[in-house]
């Protein structure tokens, strides 16, 4: 009886093992997935594409934007901010980096955003990547820039 | 001097080959028509060449007529004789034996048995076959196979016998065949005297090489008819020098031995520089060139990899070799094979080689146009991309679109690793925007671009949208 128990131990244990393993060797290649962080790493609390920015809040949100306006603005929260830190905002027209932003976070929340003007030639496919200064990406936001 | 360097270890085996059976050829049917006939074609074929050269296109073409009918032709009316060779012997025997002695006639006994019936007055017929085939020329007797005794000889030509009035046939030391009816002789010239008997010893003699040893019934005299003419046997000693010359027994054994293997000799000797001569007329002179155009056979050991790109699919090869081989080469015949399985990732330059290449024998490679191939390969993945839609157009001024939720967000796409890893992002078919007024759903398919790429058979292939529109605000 007793060998018996030590191979379904050893089986269960095996099976664990690669249960493990599978969990732990999966690919982290994806840059839309958050990575784990710890509690000393902001929490951001909100990101949104806006025509503007009225009185720290972002006006007109929207996922299509006319050229005609101008100009449009990327805006985010984070809810806690821990400690000063700095995160970007990478603009990427039409999946070529456009231009970084270095923005400051405060605790202990903080909310800030990045505005580009616009020109005739920056219609097309938009998304702005929210990272960390390891380059750890919060959130992607995607826009479109039209007529 | 350079010609010597291309000759190969190949070209050697080809040339003993054909020599060896060239010689077995000339062993199995030497002294048989079939022989002379083929050594006649083979003289009608060199006359033709010969013609060619000389540029007479009439007589060229009438020879190489002939040398074609002549082939068919030898193979219908010899056909006896070719069946006897090859059915006759085993493997064996025609592969590398050389044909026995045949049993030697008992001419003594023959003479003999002669005698007796000549004193006897008994009418005979014997026949002794040389080396051509009777059997369209007579009409067929009973067959016999007995050994030759002068009683067997005797009793056969005895005036009782039902078959006394026909031939018998005499190969070696058997009596083959009894009661054999001979071809007559037409001739108006004969004397009065000859009757049917002479007349058919006579008439074999006209149409064959055999020997026909007559005895006539009514003065008993001995006849020998051989080659249209048919002379009187005084004595033994005469018929025995008849018998023994029509025999070829004129020398000692052992120096008929002697010149049987100085005869062999010669044929194989005359064998092989047949051959070499052949060989060395048809590869001579690599003079004659021709340019190829061959498709490259890309071999590639992975099955994740796949061939993205290549700088040509065909390479041109500049062929040399002697007129009569580069006209032989077919298409199939050249292959240029290329092995990936070097290869890497990305672009890769490789050079083609004579290994790379399979030639037909004999001919020569010069010049290889490009030289040099270049290969892209990938990896198939699988990525996961998030889609974005592809808005065109333009929204009404009073409204803006606010949300939208994309259905699925992301799609596994199936594809190779170095144009995935530039794809960020998989676009939806083009939306216009024009026509949205107030908020819906919208299903849309996706674009892929390139087009190698796949959607992974456990993604959606349609996207659902669903979005909000809202009054733009001051």
């Amino acid at each position: 009886m007793g060998t018996k128990y030590n191979l379904y131990i050893f089986i269960f244990v095996l099976i664990c093992c690669n249960l493990f393993l599978a969990s732990h060797g999966l690919p982290q290649n994806n840059q839309d997935t958050p990575p784990t962080r710890d509690s000393k790493e902001p929490v951001l609390d909100n990101a949104v594409m806006c025509e503007k920015i009225k009185d720290f809040t972002p006006k007109n949100r929207a996922v299509i934007f006319s050229i005609q306006i101008g100009q449009v603005s990327c805006f985010t929260s984070f809810d806690p901010v821990p400690k000063k830190t700095f995160i970007y905002h990478k603009w990427f027209h039409n999946d070529k980096p456009s231009t970084k932003k270095k923005l400051t976070l405060q605790p202990p929340r903080w909310a800030t955003y990045s505005t580009i003007q616009l020109r005739e030639t920056d219609k097309g496919h938009w998304r702005v990547e929210i990272t960390d200064q390891k380059g750890n990406i919060f959130h992607t936001v995607r826009f479109t820039i039209t007529d | 001097m350079s010609f010597f360097t291309h000759f190969r270890w190949q070209d050697l085996i080809d040339i003993l080959l054909n020599s060896y059976i060239l010689f077995r050829l000339y062993v199995l049917f030497r002294g048989t028509y079939v022989f002379r006939v083929l050594t006649g074609i083979a003289l009608l074929w060199v006359l033709q060449r010969i013609a060619v050269f000389f540029g007479l296109i009439l007589t060229s073409w009438a020879m190489q007529g002939i040398t074609a009918v002549a082939a068919l032709i030898i193979i219908i009316i010899f056909r006896n004789e070719i069946r006897d060779v090859l059915q006759a012997k085993n493997l064996k025997a025609i592969l590398w034996g050389f044909p026995q002695q045949s049993a030697q006639t008992p001419i003594e006994i023959i003479v003999e048995s002669v005698n007796t019936l000549s004193k006897q007055h008994s009418g005979a017929l014997i026949v002794f076959p040389a080396k051509e085939d009777l059997q369209d020329v007579m009409q067929s007797g009973i067959p016999w196979w007995g050994l030759v005794s002068k009683q067997m000889i005797t009793s056969i030509f005895w005036p009782d016998n039902p078959v006394h009035d026909g031939a018998a046939i005499i190969q070696g030391n058997r009596i083959t065949e009894v009661g054999v009816i001979l071809p007559l002789s037409h001739r108006n010239n004969l004397p009065s005297h000859y009757g049917t008997r002479h007349r058919a010893a006579l008439g074999l003699s006209e149409v064959s090489d055999a020997l026909v040893i007559l005895v006539s019934e009514e003065t008993g005299n001995v006849l020998a008819a051989k080659n249209s003419a048919i002379t009187k046997i005084n004595d033994d000693v005469q018929l025995v020098k008849v018998l023994q010359e029509h025999m070829g027994i004129t020398e000692e054994k052992p120096a008929i031995l002697r010149k049987e293997k100085f005869e062999i000799s010669v044929a194989a000797l005359v064998s092989v520089l047949f051959i070499t001569g052949m060989w060395f007329s048809i590869s001579k002179g690599m003079d004659t060139l021709i340019t190829l155009e061959v498709p490259v056979e890309y071999t590639k050991h992975d099955p994740e990899f796949e061939i993205v790109d290549t700088s040509v699919n065909t390479v041109q090869l500049q062929l040399g070799g002697s007129g009569a081989l580069i006209k032989s080469v077919q298409p199939d015949q050249v292959e240029v094979r290329l092995d990936l399985g070097n290869a890497v990732i990305g672009r890769n330059s490789f050079s083609i080689t004579q290994e790379n290449i399979s030639l037909p024998p004999g001919i020569i490679l010069s010049k290889i146009t490009p030289p040099v191939v270049e290969v892209t390969l990938d990896k198939t993945i699988t990525k996961e991309l998030p889609v974005q839609v592809d808005w065109v157009g333009k929204l009404p001024e009073n409204i803006i679109l606010s949300q939208l939720t994309i259905e699925p967000e992301k799609v596994e796409v199936i594809g190779g690793k170095r144009i995935l890893e530039n794809i960020s992002t998989l676009y939806t078919e083009k939306v216009p925007l024009d026509n949205i007024d107030k908020s819906g759903t919208l299903t849309v398919s996706l674009v892929l671009n390139p087009a190698s790429l796949k959607i992974d058979p456990g993604s959606k292939d349609r996207i659902k949208l669903t979005y909000v529109v809202k009054p733009r605000g001051k």
